[in-house]
């Protein structure tokens, strides 16, 4: 058999991976890393185009539901790695029916190997060492996903939501998953969902603890908040643009709840619109150039503007009908994500220059992760909301680890 | 120590690269995870600012209005008018002194209908004689048949509607201030049109300042 192996896309995918998921914590290391990651990327490389007669062609399957098997774990290994490979549109099965096979054990630290049902060998065999066993098994699963799907790695970042216990509102955030969940607001006062600021620990989210509708900046490393935005009127739904320097948010001191801008520290005050009618929802293009939003006229619909000001244009979005809210762009530059009706939610994407729109799943308020291809949302049942991941090409849903209360409003850290 | 575990690093890849030039398949790189795994993994240290005694930060400055400005009727929030020390500094609310006058709005809609229009002069008709250290909160409240921050948006405008009327009738509108509940304190929980046509609504809170 003559086969083929895309050495390229496989790993610069892989490298990318394992540097990412470091220095997310750590920028040093991730550098320190970058260097000998290359060199060892580029062994790799040559070694293989030195053996071309041993290349493999490898199915890179990005849409359909990959069946694969899990063999050699257990414990929370085990249902991670389930967790993680379901979340990105697998489904866990026996050996004999699987695509793909992993292997390995977890004997004072994960180890395995990923294998195609077609390929005697494995494709590489790795080993995790230091944090965890779970996070071990999220790099694990990290590496498996970068290999199947050709994804960003997304199993160890976080998320930040609106959790609701009794009558109180307050920030939270946790592991994708929903595990190591920490309280981030004591105020006992109504809040509304948060915002990362791209690259940093830290958040914006709209408090009602002052005199009015401010909005906050939390640092998640030590604790420490300011008041960002405290103009006259409400100050509601910041949204941090990628390149971290600027804030959209929702201002009402012009006399309607209208979009404005400022810099991200504070200076350089804004206003882009300036309807009749309420505007909301702002979320930013990933070149940190436009912002979508949502306006009301007759209905709410989806818009656009320069976040240097101009005309407003409206986003065609064919097929979806009633009140469209709650955008999210996709980190690649492809999808806007959104919030269709007004009781029975659901979950829609639109290409970013508008056209024919999917309904996807019932839920609300979409968030994609880094990979822009899992969406995080929330989804009512009965009196309470909770947190789900969609892995949009192939609709499959999972249900984050159940946290206590009400949760809603999610923000994917990217 | 950056440096010391920059080289142990690159050694250790090395060593693994000279590995897998020896048995390519079975070779294993290693991938050291920092504890805890992803930021930010450590619960936050509790708040260190005082409640109500926020760190002031940078907010009101200098403002360039949008081109084209269509105002039509909306009337720009004074941050000096003669009742901001009110509104920011202490004082006392009476949700019950303004009960019989909640105004009441169609679904999605934050127009003040006819029918409303004898409440809003009842509170118009108390400030033309009310002590002038007195003024009027306008509470804007939707139901949930609508995401958490456009419901923001939405309860916003329909006090700043009520705010707009007022002005109208003669009360002043730096004597106003908004405030947006969004679909957060239903009058009624039910999941209903019964329910819902209760909560879209504003309600008036008379301030007063506190001795």
């Amino acid at each position: 058999m003559n086969l083929k192996m895309y050495i390229d896309s496989k790993t610069s995918a892989a490298g990318r991976g394992s540097r990412r998921g470091i220095s997310r914590t750590k920028p040093w290391l991730g550098w320190s890393l970058a260097l000998p990651c290359a060199l060892f990327l580029a062994a790799l490389t040559v070694l293989r185009a030195q053996s071309p007669d041993e290349t493999i062609e490898i199915h890179k399957p990005t849409t359909h539901i990959v069946p694969i098997s899990i063999s050699g774990f257990s414990g929370d290994v085990e249902s991670a790695l389930a967790f993680d490979l379901e979340s990105l549109g697998m489904e866990v099965t026996s050996p004999d029916k699987a695509e793909y096979m992993v292997n390995g054990s977890q004997d004072g630290r994960v180890q395995g190997s990923l294998t195609p049902s077609k390929v005697a060998q494995p494709l590489w065999a790795r080993a995790y060492a230091g944090g965890n066993a779970r996070s071990q098994a999220h790099a694990f699963a990290n590496d498996i996903v970068a290999e199947i799907r050709q994804t960003k790695p997304i199993f160890q970042t976080r998320i930040a939501f609106r959790r609701k216990e009794g009558s109180g509102t307050e920030i939270a955030v946790a592991d994708f998953d929903g595990y190591d969940a920490a309280q981030v607001t004591r105020d006992g006062t109504l809040v509304g969902g948060p915002c990362w600021i791209p690259g940093r620990r830290a958040l914006l989210y709209t408090s009602w603890k002052g005199a009015g509708e401010e909005i906050l900046e939390q640092n998640l490393g030590n604790g420490e908040r300011r008041v960002f935005a405290n103009n006259p009127g409400a100050n509601l739904s910041p949204s941090v643009s990628p390149d971290g320097r600027k804030v959209a948010m929702i201002l009402s001191r012009g006399g309607s709840p209208n979009l404005w801008v400022c810099n991200i520290d504070g200076s350089g005050l804004k206003q882009l619109t300036s309807t009749r009618e309420e505007d909301s929802c702002p979320t930013w293009s990933p070149d940190s150039r436009e912002i979508c939003f949502v306006c009301r006229s007759g209905r709410a619909e989806l818009q656009k503007i320069s976040a240097s000001g101009g005309t407003a244009r409206v986003l065609r979005v064919a097929g979806v009908y009633g009140n469209l809210t709650s955008p999210d762009w996709s980190p690649d530059g492809k999808w806007i994500a959104f919030t269709s009706g007004s009781r029975n939610f659901a979950i829609c994407v639109v290409p970013a220059a508008g056209g024919d729109a999917q309904k996807l799943v019932a839920g609300e308020d979409p968030c994609w992760a880094p990979n822009s291809r899992t969406i995080v949302f929330g989804r009512q049942i009965g009196e309470k909301s909770i947190l789900c991941l969609l892995d949009v090409p192939t609709k499959h849903v999972k249900d984050v680890r159940q946290i206590s209360g009400s949760c809603s409003e999610p923000s994917w850290a990217r | 120590m950056k440096n010391a575990r920059s080289i142990g690093l690159f050694l250790l890849t090395m060593t693994l690269a000279a590995g897998v030039t020896g048995c390519k398949h079975r070779a294993q790189d290693i991938t050291t995870i920092p504890g805890g795994g992803g930021p930010p993994s450590s619960p936050p240290p509790a708040i260190n600012n005082t409640p109500g005694n926020p760190q002031p930060g940078p907010g009101v400055g200098e403002i360039t209005p949008p081109p084209n400005a269509v105002t039509g009727g909306n009337i720009p929030i004074n941050p000096s008018g003669a009742y901001a020390n009110l509104f920011n500094g202490p004082h006392s609310e009476d949700h019950e002194k303004f009960k019989a006058d909640i105004i009441y709005f169609d679904f999605d809609s934050s127009t003040i209908k006819a029918s409303e229009e004898s409440k809003l002069q009842a509170v118009a008709d108390y400030f033309k004689t009310a002590p002038a250290t007195e003024a009027l909160t306008v509470e804007g409240n939707c139901d949930e048949r609508g995401t958490e921050k456009y419901n923001l948006s939405l309860g916003e405008r329909r006090a700043l509607a009520a705010r707009e009327y007022l002005s109208n009738l003669g009360v002043s509108p730096d004597r106003i201030q908004t405030k947006t509940w969004g679909a957060s304190q239903p009058a009624d929980k039910g999941h209903n049109e019964e329910a819902w046509k209760q909560n879209r609504r504003d309600e008036f809170v008379l301030i007063t300042p506190k001795n």
